[in-house]
Formats: structure tokens, sequence, C-alpha cells
């Protein structure tokens, strides 16, 4: 008895001393039904009617399946858990790369008052800002990195809730969101595939919701975190969209349809 | 002055119309090298469009042997799989693609070039190092994202070497599915890519980004070629950009119309397709032309060449051809006339004659002579002095030429002693009385001149009428003339010549005949042929001019008396009242 009682002490005297993170969940999951969900800057980029290129043809070796434009989920797609209150902020500016046509979180949901720090990783300059003017973003260039220097770099905070479109002057491909959702718990990016394996929260109950291109896609998933086990995979994934009843399979007449085969 | 007035008429006419066809001329030169450089420069831009294409899908078939390197495939296979690349797949996919890049063609060389992962993740690079050993993705690039979902394409961006062209095409696996990677060219828009557009195209252009060139090439000229487009002359395009990239043209359909920002130069500006069409950058094709802002001009703008080839002899002829002619006409109509005028002038100094015979002279000549003959008369009259009669032909002009009749002279004032004989049966003018002479004035008669009007005075001195057989009585003197009454003034209006009456047919007739007898005998001691000089001829000769009198001045008769002129028979007329 004197045994099992000093278990009991212990384990409520480790309740009250380990912090509650300790005792998080791994949450693990998969968004699913993204094949319909493309960065619109793609799509307006093999219009032939944007002049974007002087010449736009698939390649013969592709199948013509697999030449297919996804968008890439984890840049694009932003996997939110919504608290059931107003979330505070990160203590830490979350860092967005600025590379390759895009940022490195093409949409990010944030909470309120969330600093974002923006940084350049490509070897020329970039010049953000966000769209309306109204978001604090404006136009301001931001170096190549360089040692010793944070020309590179432009930290930003958004006024409040909302959806603000961030573009770039010098790289007109260059489109991002930051949605910001005052009940923002946690924000994760699955990989491309669309699973999610890292998203550790404590027991409580959430709801999970899928952003893409600065709008909130599919079903929200309610989500209910339990102390134990470790690891908790969702049963049922979140739909990004509605479900579809065949598989769709391509037609090769499609090919020769699409216009942006055609030369620009 | 009619020929050289006419001349003169012609050759302003010939050099309006030259100086019109001048303009005419430049109008159509400038019209047409307007339209010329239009459709040059509009081939100009097309022709840069499609080398754009071309070359572009030129490159992307470069790259082809790229993304079928073996050891790139394996490397791009493998990082594409993992979350991290590894140092191994990076010198791999580096070493894969160096060794891929030196064998492409050095036409489609690439300034730099990448590869990339399926997440756009940069594997490899060759030639630009950037975060060699670092994460860097490109995949966010519409071009490289297309790639990587299998198509072949272009794109166009700023990069930190300004305007540079991209060609991407996908890295697939061996047996065939999405593609593992993608390969991704870059070439520079700069001063060299220029040339080799304007090689190919034989177009003089220019790239610009954000309002700033950033490489040009002109078609290869001489230096002496000053027509030639310049580098230089692209120059002109930092002030015009601005409002070109404004026009509805540009904006909407890509491409400008022809601008022209100095007189001499036509551009057109064109968007580069790409990222970059948003980013104001695109080409300039240019051409120099060559207006001529007035007809002069054209000598200016020809060079030697043209200017040799310019029929000089023909034209030179035609300039010597037409002064000549010009100046025969100046001779014909104002020289000779005026030098007629002098040797007349000049014979009435030296008083060889004492009048100046207006019918002498053409034109202007005849009235200064007329005017001249008028002034001496009234300032001899105001002496009191006259002239003697006017010579017949000076008053009625030209008297059709008989060899009887060869002279219609007026003796001289001073009774050159012809012979002269009034006709029979004529009635006798009333003597009147010269005013006094002055002295040293010459021997003179007062309206001796041709007049127009009838109204002005003939007044000539004609000896009295000898009878048939009569010696000729000499001439008296002036001064004695008013007393003299065988001088008497016929043809004045004056009372004097009033009581005369016309005489009838017969009388004239038998008169006629008279005078006739006395003309064949003057010939005859003058030594003349009279043969073929019958009366009827005589007669009619005589009626002709008569009546040729009579018209002019209104007279009632004329008489006509002998008289030798120069060593030959001659007949004077008076005009009678």
């Amino acid at each position: 008895m004197v045994a099992s009682r000093r278990r009991a002490w212990l384990v409520g005297a480790l309740a009250v001393v380990i912090p509650s993170g300790v005792l998080a969940a791994t949450v693990k999951g998969k968004v699913v039904n993204t094949s319909d969900l493309l960065n619109p800057v793609w799509n307006e980029a093999k219009d032939p009617g944007s002049h974007r290129y002087t010449f736009r043809e698939p390649s013969p070796s592709v199948p013509a399946d697999a030449r297919i434009l996804r968008g890439n989920l984890s840049k694009e797609m932003c996997i939110v858990v919504l608290g059931e209150g107003k979330a505070e902020p990160l203590k830490k500016p979350i860092r967005v790369v600025v590379e390759g046509g895009r940022t490195s979180h093409v949409t990010l949901v944030v909470a309120e008052k969330q600093e974002i720090l923006f940084e350049n990783h490509d070897p020329w300059d970039h010049a953000i800002y966000e769209v309306t003017g109204k978001g604090g973003l404006t136009r301001g260039t931001m170096t190549p990195e360089k040692a010793g220097s944070e020309s590179h770099k432009r930290a930003w905070t958004p006024p409040g809730p909302g959806v603000y479109e961030i573009r770039d002057e010098i790289s007109p491909g260059l489109r991002s969101w930051v949605v910001v959702e005052p009940r923002t718990h946690k924000a994760l990016f699955p990989n491309r595939k669309g699973d999610f394996e890292k998203l550790e929260l404590e027991p409580g109950t959430y709801t999970l919701a899928a952003y893409y291109s600065g709008k909130q896609v599919g079903e929200l998933l309610p989500l209910e975190v339990k102390a134990a086990p470790a690891e908790q995979p969702l049963k049922d994934p979140l739909k990004a969209g509605p479900d579809k009843k065949a598989p769709e399979k391509k037609d090769p007449k499609d090919d020769k349809k699409d216009p942006a085969k055609g030369g620009g | 002055m009619l020929l050289s007035r006419f001349w003169y008429l012609i050759l302003s006419f010939a050099l309006a119309a030259a100086a019109g066809i001048l303009f005419v001329a430049q109008g159509f030169y400038n019209r047409h090298t307007e339209r010329w450089m239009n459709e040059a420069l509009s081939a100009d831009a097309s022709a840069v469009s499609w080398f754009l294409k071309d070359d572009a899908r030129t490159k992307a078939a470069a790259l082809l042997p790229v993304s079928l390197t073996p050891d790139l495939r394996e490397a791009l296979a493998k990082s594409s799989e993992a979350d991290e690349v590894s140092k191994e797949v990076r010198e791999k996919a580096r070493n894969a693609l160096t060794k891929a890049a030196k064998e492409i063609p050095e036409d489609s060389k690439f300034f730099a070039i990448f590869a990339v992962d399926a997440d756009g993740r940069v594997v490899g690079q060759w030639n630009y190092a950037h975060r060699d050993d670092k994460d860097w993705n490109l995949g966010g690039h519409a071009v490289v994202a297309d790639a990587l979902a299998g198509w072949v394409r272009d794109d166009a961006w700023i990069t930190d070497r300004g305007l540079t062209r991209i060609v991407a095409r996908p890295v697939e696996r061996d047996g065939g599915g999405e593609p593992i990677g993608a390969v991704i060219g870059f070439t520079i828009v700069d001063g060299a890519f220029a040339q080799r557009v304007s090689e190919r195209t034989g177009a003089n252009v220019a790239f610009y980004f954000q309002g700033n060139r950033s490489g040009a090439a002109t078609r290869p000229s001489p230096d002496s070629d000053t027509e030639a487009f310049k580098s230089a002359d692209f120059d002109v395009m930092n002030s015009d950009i601005k409002e070109a990239a404004v026009t509805e043209d540009y904006t909407q359909k890509g491409r400008s119309l022809v601008r022209r920002p100095r007189q001499d130069v036509g551009l057109v500006y064109t968007r580069m397709p790409g990222e970059v069409w948003e980013l104001g950058s695109g080409y300039i094709v240019a051409r120099r032309v060559t207006l001529l802002p007035t007809p002069l001009d054209f000598f200016k703008a020809a060079d030697q060449s043209d200017k040799d080839r310019a029929p000089q002899t023909v034209l030179v002829a035609i300039a010597v051809g037409l002064g000549l002619l010009g100046l025969i006409f100046s001779i014909i109509e104002h020289t000779l006339p005026l030098r007629a005028f002098k040797r007349a002038a000049h014979e009435f100094a030296v008083g060889k004659v004492d009048t100046l015979a207006p019918s002498r002279f053409r034109g202007l000549y005849k009235r200064i002579a007329a005017d001249v003959n008028d002034g001496v008369d009234k300032v001899l009259s105001k002496g009191g002095i006259t002239r003697r009669a006017a010579d017949l032909e000076s008053v009625i002009g030209p008297l059709p030429a008989q060899p009887q009749m060869s002279a219609f002279a007026v003796p001289d004032a001073a009774g050159s002693a012809p012979v002269q004989t009034p006709a029979a049966g004529l009635p006798r003018a009333p003597e009147r009385k010269a005013p006094p002479a002055p002295p040293g004035a010459r021997p003179s008669q007062q309206g001796g001149l041709p007049r127009d009007e009838p109204s002005v005075p003939v007044a000539k001195v004609v000896p009295k009428p000898s009878r048939p057989g009569a010696p000729a009585p000499p001439a008296p003197p002036p001064a004695a003339a008013s007393a003299n009454s065988a001088i008497t003034l016929i043809g004045e209006i004056a009372p004097a010549s009033q009581p005369m009456s016309a005489p009838s047919p017969v009388d004239e007739l038998a008169d006629w005949k008279l005078v006739y007898e006395e003309f064949v005998k003057m010939k005859k001691q003058c030594g003349e042929n009279t043969d073929g000089l019958t009366f009827d001829r005589f007669k009619g000769t005589l009626e002709r001019n008569k009546a040729a009198l009579v018209a002019r001045h209104s007279c009632s008769a004329v008489k006509f008396t002998v008289y030798a002129k120069d060593g030959k028979a001659a007949l004077r007329a008076s005009p009678v009242k």
C-alpha cells in the first residue's frame, strides 16, 4: 500500500512540475483532395495571353498523364490549428524565405501581432510589398544575402486580422498571402504528398483548416488531442477539396486543346 | 522685246517648275523614306522576335543532352526522394552538369546551368556560385514549375546579371513517369547577345529593362559612314522610352508604333515575353534615315557618287544653250536696236541727218526718236527756226518699193538743190513766213515727224514748185524763207494753207503727167535707167501714196514734186489741206 501511495504521489508531483508541453502529443495526418489546387501565378503563366514565354510545349518523353501542373503543397499549403480562443503570437518572428520566384510559405496563417521576417536567399534583389498598401509593408528592396549585412531581411507585423497579399516589384511571378487569424494556435506545412507528421499539440480541442493561396479551402476538421499516446494519427484526412467520385482520366485531346501549347 | 520678255517668262516658269519639282521630290522622298523606314523597322522587330523564339528552342534542344546525363538523373532522383540534399548528391550533380555543359555547341552556350530536383531545390549548378551547399529553391518560377511538370518552355527574368533569358526542360527517370527534376539554362542579354541577334537578323537592336539599356548592337558599318546607325544613337531612347511605354500599342499589343525621338532616327519598342513583360523590359530596333527639311538638302544629302551619276554634260549643255539663247534674244531685241539708235543719234548729233527717222527703229526707240524730233522742233520753233519737211517715208512708214521711186526724200532745208517740180495745175500753197532762226540754228521744219494725233501740225518747208522745164530755183536761205514766196508751208493747219482747194481729178492727172515727165527727165539726168517706168505704174504709186497721206493727215490732196537726192531722182509728197 505504501508503495502504491508513493507512486501516486510521484505521478501527482510530476504532473505539477513538468510543463504541459512535455505532455503534448504528436498529431499525424494527411491533407487530401488537393489535385485541383494550383498557384494562380502558374495558371496565369501558362496562358499565352500573359506573354510569359516565346514557346511552351510538352516534353515528348514525359507521359501525358504526368504532364499535369500541380501545386507544391510543401510550399503553398498551410495547415492551421485553430484554438477555441484568441491565440498568442509566437515570441520569435516567423522566418519566410524569398527565393526562386516565391516565398518559402506561399500562404502563411498567423495569429494577431505575429512578426514575420522575410529573408532574401536569391542572388538578386527583391522588392516585396503588400498590395493594398494598408498593411504597412511598403515597397522596399531586399538585397542579396551578404555576410554581416541585414539588408536582405525585412521584418513585418501585419496590423490586424485579414488577408494580405504580398508581391514583388522585381519578380512579378512572386505572389504570397499572409492570413491573420486570431485563433491560430499553430501553423504547419505538409510535404509534397500532403502528409504532416510533426504537429505537436497539447491535449485539447482544436480545429484543423487548410489554407491555399490566401484562402481557407476544403472542410474544417475538428481535432481532439489527448494526453496519450504520444502519437495520435488523425482518423480522417483533412480535405482540401470536395471528394471526387472517380479518379479523373486525362483525355489525350486535352493536350491539343491546351492553349498554352502555342507560342507566345 | 517680245522674245526677251517671253524668254524671261519661260525662264521664270522653268525656275518655278524646277523649284516645284524639287519640293515635290522632297515630299515624295521623305514620304517614301518614312514608309520604307516604318516597314523596315516592323520587319526588324519581327525578325528579332522570331530570332528570340528560335533561339529559345535551340537552347532548349541544347539542354536535352544535359537532361539525359545519367549521373545527373541519378543525383536528381536521389535528391527528390530525400528531405535533405546530401553533399555527395550535390557533388555528383555538379560534376555531371559541368561535363555536360562543356559539350554544348558554341552557338547554344549558356551563361549558367542549374539542375533542380522535383521539389525545385538547386542540386547542382554550373558557372554560377550561390549557396553551393545550402538549400536554394528555384521551383517557384513558372518556367521551373512547368519543367517539373513535363513542359519545355522559356522565360525572361531580371537577375543580378540584368536581363536574363531562361530555358528549362524536365529531367526524367529512365522508365518514364513524372519528372525527377529539371535543368535550367541562363543566357545573359548583354552586348554579346545583342551582337549575335544583330548579326542574325540584320537589325540594329538594343535590349532594355526597367528603362535601362542592357545591351546594344548595330549592323557593322565603316566609321566614315555618317548615315549609319551607331550604338550611341540608341541614347535617344533614354528620353523617349517612358513616353513610348504608355502608348496603347505598346501596352496592349506589346509593340509600339514607329517613334521618331529624333528627326533622323526611327525606333520600335517591343516588350519581351517572360516575367520581364511587366517590368518594362524588351528590345528596340532602330534605323536611321536621312530626311530632307528643304529641297536644297538634296545637295547636302547626296554623296559624290550621287553627284557623279547626274548627267553633268547634259545639264551644262542645257545651261549654256539656254543662256546663249537668252543672249541671242537680248542682242536681237536689245543690243541691236540700241546700237541702231546709237548710230542714228550719232548721225543726228554730227549733222548727217536732221531728224531721227522713227521708222528705222523698233519698239520704244521709235517713240524716243519721235519725241526727240518733237523736242528739237519745239526748241527750234521757239527760236523761229523751222526744219525742212520730213521724209515721206518717215511720215507714212516704208513705201512700196518701186525702182523709179526708190527714194522719197525731203530736200535739205538749206536747199541742197534738189530738182523740185510741183505738179502742174496744183494750186500753190500760200507762202508763209518762217520764224526767225536763232543764230547758229540748223535749218529745220516744224512738225516733220509722224504723229498719231492728227491735230498735231505737220509743217513742211516746201520750195516753190517749178514749172516744167524751168530750172529748179535754189532754195532760199532759212532766214529769207519768210519773204520768199517760193517757200510754202503745206500740211500745216494754218490759215495760209486753208485757201488751197483740192484739185479736180483731171487736173491731178495732168499734174501727175507732168510730174512723171519731170521724174523721167530727172532720172535720166541722174543717169538712172527708166526702162519700164510707165506712167501707169508711176500713177499707181502716186495714188497709193496719196491715199496713205490723205488718210493719215486728213488732207484733201497731195502735191508731188521731183528732186534729186544723193544723185538719184526722188519724189517729195506734200499734204495739202
